[in-house]
């Protein structure tokens, strides 16, 4: 630990030191779980963030006319492997901030380890456990994905009002998932819902038979699994279903790639699983908003999917710290949060995705500036948190992928 | 109670038989190359993810490669012995060991390059079991899978027992210095090891693969049970190595069972530590194994 802080600081000072030349590239670390049991959902994030980049540089680039570079980290959806990856772009790579990483696991053992000791800024699109707000942070580490305590009681009330009171819970033994996990017991008891048994299991392990078998035991309606889709997700599914214990399920954004439907068949599936997820939208509940127009528009046209899980969150923390670190006036490490607040929360003029220029000249005219991304308002709060988002509500669609239900 | 069997006992018999089929190489290894075989797991990974291959290839089933699969992955740990093993046959035994470690990392990473981290599996959708006697469900892939390990045991038998080769191997099992003098070809014996040790191995990772699925690290996870069936059976000897498969395996699923109460002994995620705690104690206490004294 120490040798990191004084790695950050002789940084800082090299960073400091190298603001006096003008137009530099400016690097931020862009981590994320590339490889790994999410790494299906990570490549359209990526190229979310990329988008953002791309704008950045198109307009005019960064500080003056420098290139907005994001350095890639495979943070492996794995504390261990994030660790590795934080240590590489703070300490060799130097870059002034990090995006990502992208689970939370890996997002709290990365934030420990390397960037709060090295005074980087973290910020994560797609970490949601409830533990990363209670980090201590020096007010370091922030997140444009809502706290999954939204999530889970979103799920919960959903699955009640589909009549379901009776539910056995499993989730994989990592921050995403036992925050998840947790949650979603203590929001369906408030309920009134009943929880028939609630087990944590270890990832990646061949088989969860007798896992199953013991939950099944309690006389569950349904089986709630909150799982990464490639850990345990789609082994617990098929156990489940070839040994008939459950065939009603519901679970999270982790569980929400289409290898699922591929591994087990849309038939199988179809009918007997609710997944939720984030739904992108920007202003009140009257369809998407400007925001999010923007960006899906520019999404699209570049080749993909924008209502693919995180992307717009994505874009949202590529083009953010482009603007904090632009409101910063340097690629100063220390100066990073709190520009950060500056341009995310109100008051200010109005920036939507792809308004880099715009952006650009209000802060070199010394005004303050408001960004409203694509994937929601994003006002930190005290916690470097956003408010809660809605959520839909997914299941497998006549198509054979993941598609909102009513 | 047919809970007891259906999730108990039948998965932990057709996982004990997948065990024993690898701890026979790891046993083998031991015995006539004197080294503990870190690549053993890999070699098991290479056996799920060659067949995977030919799967995606052909869309046939993929028992139907069991044997191409067998002798392909042999073939390549021949290379890898070639490579590896051989300029290194008369170093120390810890040499080889971490020699085996590096393979280990190696062939990982390769698999991971060549095929990708994502889980896969042989075939898409669900395969419902037989259901008897209303409650007793056996799935067709268990019984395929038990009745080709047994015969792949009792071929090993017949090998070891009857061959001129099976006999060599046993010999320098004992004492290679006596083989050696006796004009026993020990390169071709060190050969027939790693052909038998690797297509064994290469059958287990195919069984777990078909029984679950195919992910790069699957091998490895194996490594420690398999260690554990070998020492369970003292080292060398592959009779004892395939009932340490057995016994390992059953003990992991029914660690699990409710046996007290209705709570499951051990908690399902504490499964893994239940092939090491056994390693440790027969460490402590039965080093030379549950048959002492009885070599081969």
């Amino acid at each position: 630990m120490k040798y990191g802080k004084l790695l950050g600081a002789a940084a800082a000072l090299l960073a400091a030191g190298s603001t006096v030349a003008l137009a530099a590239d400016v690097k931020v670390g862009s981590a994320a779980g590339i490889t790994g049991p999410i790494e299906g959902l990570v490549p359209p994030i990526l190229a979310g963030r990329d988008l953002a980049a791309a704008h950045v540089n198109e307009q005019g680039g960064i500080l003056g006319g420098g290139t907005y570079v994001l350095v890639p980290g495979d943070s492996q959806c794995n504390p261990k492997a994030a660790v590795d990856a934080g240590t590489k772009l703070v300490n060799v790579e130097q870059v002034v901030a990090v995006i990502g990483p992208s689970c939370s696991g890996a997002t709290n053992g990365m934030v420990q380890s390397v960037n709060i000791p090295a005074g980087v800024v973290t910020l994560s699109d797609s970490a949601t456990a409830p533990m990363i707000s209670f980090l201590e942070d020096n007010d370091l580490v922030f997140r444009a994905a809502p706290s999954d305590g939204y999530q889970s009681s979103a799920l919960a009330q959903h699955v009640w009002d589909q009549g379901l009171r009776k539910i056995a819970v499993t989730y994989a033994n990592d921050d995403y998932n036992a925050g998840l996990g947790e949650a979603f017991v203590a929001a369906f008891e408030h309920i009134g819902g009943t929880i028939a048994g609630k087990q944590a299991h270890e990832p990646d392990r061949q088989s969860y038979r007798s896992e199953l078998a013991t939950l099944a035991g309690g006389g569950a309606e349904a089986l709630a699994v909150f799982a990464y889709y490639g850990g345990s997700g789609i082994t617990i599914l098929r156990n489940s279903l070839e040994n008939a214990l459950f065939d009603q399920f519901l679970g999270a954004d982790g569980m929400m790639d289409n290898s699922v439907i591929e591994q087990l068949g849309a038939d199988t599936l179809r009918g007997k699983i609710t997944l939720s997820q984030p739904a992108p939208q920007a202003e009140g509940d009257s369809g998407p908003g400007e925001s999010y127009t923007a960006f899906a528009e520019a999404f699209k046209a570049a080749g993909h999917d924008p209502e693919a899980p995180y992307v717009a969150h994505g874009y949202d923390v590529a083009f953010l710290m482009a603007l904090a670190i632009e409101k910063a006036g340097a690629a100063d490490r220390s100066k990073i949060s709190a520009a950060l607040r500056e341009v995310a929360n109100a008051p200010g003029m109005v920036i939507r995705p792809g308004e880099w220029a715009k952006a650009r000249e209000a802060i070199a005219a010394g005004e303050d500036v408001n960004y409203e991304g694509a994937s929601g308002d994003i006002e930190f709060d005290e916690n470097g948190d956003v408010a809660g988002a809605t959520y839909s509500f997914n299941g497998v669609g006549d198509d054979g992928t993941w598609t909102p239900m009513q | 109670m047919m809970d007891f069997v259906n999730f108990h006992l039948i998965p932990g018999v057709v996982l004990g038989s997948i065990y024993a089929l690898g701890a026979i190489g790891v046993t083998l290894t031991f015995g006539i190359l004197r080294f503990a075989n870190f690549a053993h797991g890999e070699t098991m990974t290479l056996g799920a993810y060659l067949t995977l291959t030919l799967v995606l290839l052909t869309g046939w089933h993929a028992l139907l490669f069991l044997p191409v699969a067998l002798a392909l992955t042999a073939l390549l740990v021949l290379a890898m012995d070639r490579m590896f093993f051989r300029p290194l046959r008369h170093a120390p035994s810890i040499i080889l060991v971490i020699a085996s470690f590096g393979l280990m990392l190696m062939v990982r990473s390769l698999v991971q390059v060549i095929w990708g981290t994502e889980l896969q599996g042989f075939s898409k959708g669900i395969t419902l079991p037989w259901v008897l006697f209303d409650s007793l469900r056996v799935f067709p892939k268990h019984v395929v899978i038990l009745t080709a390990a047994i015969a792949l045991m009792v071929a090993v038998h017949v090998l070891l027992r009857h061959t001129r080769t099976g006999k060599a191997m046993r010999a320098m099992s004992d004492s290679p210095e006596l083989a050696r003098l006796t004009g026993i070809d020990t390169e071709r014996v060190v050969r027939a090891t790693w052909i038998v040790g690797a297509g064994l191995a290469a059958a287990a990772g195919i069984f777990l693969a078909y029984d679950s699925h195919v992910e790069t690290l699957m091998g490895f996870k194996m490594l420690l049970p398999v260690f554990a069936s070998a020492l369970l059976g003292g080292l060398g000897r592959p009779y004892g190595a395939m009932a340490g498969g057995l016994v390992i395996g059953v003990v992991e699923e029914l660690s699990t069972y409710a046996w007290i109460g209705s709570e499951p002994l051990l908690p399902p995620g504490y499964k893994a530590g239940v092939a090491f705690a056994i390693m440790v104690a027969i460490l402590i206490w039965r080093p030379s194994g549950l048959f002492r004294g009885r070599v081969f």
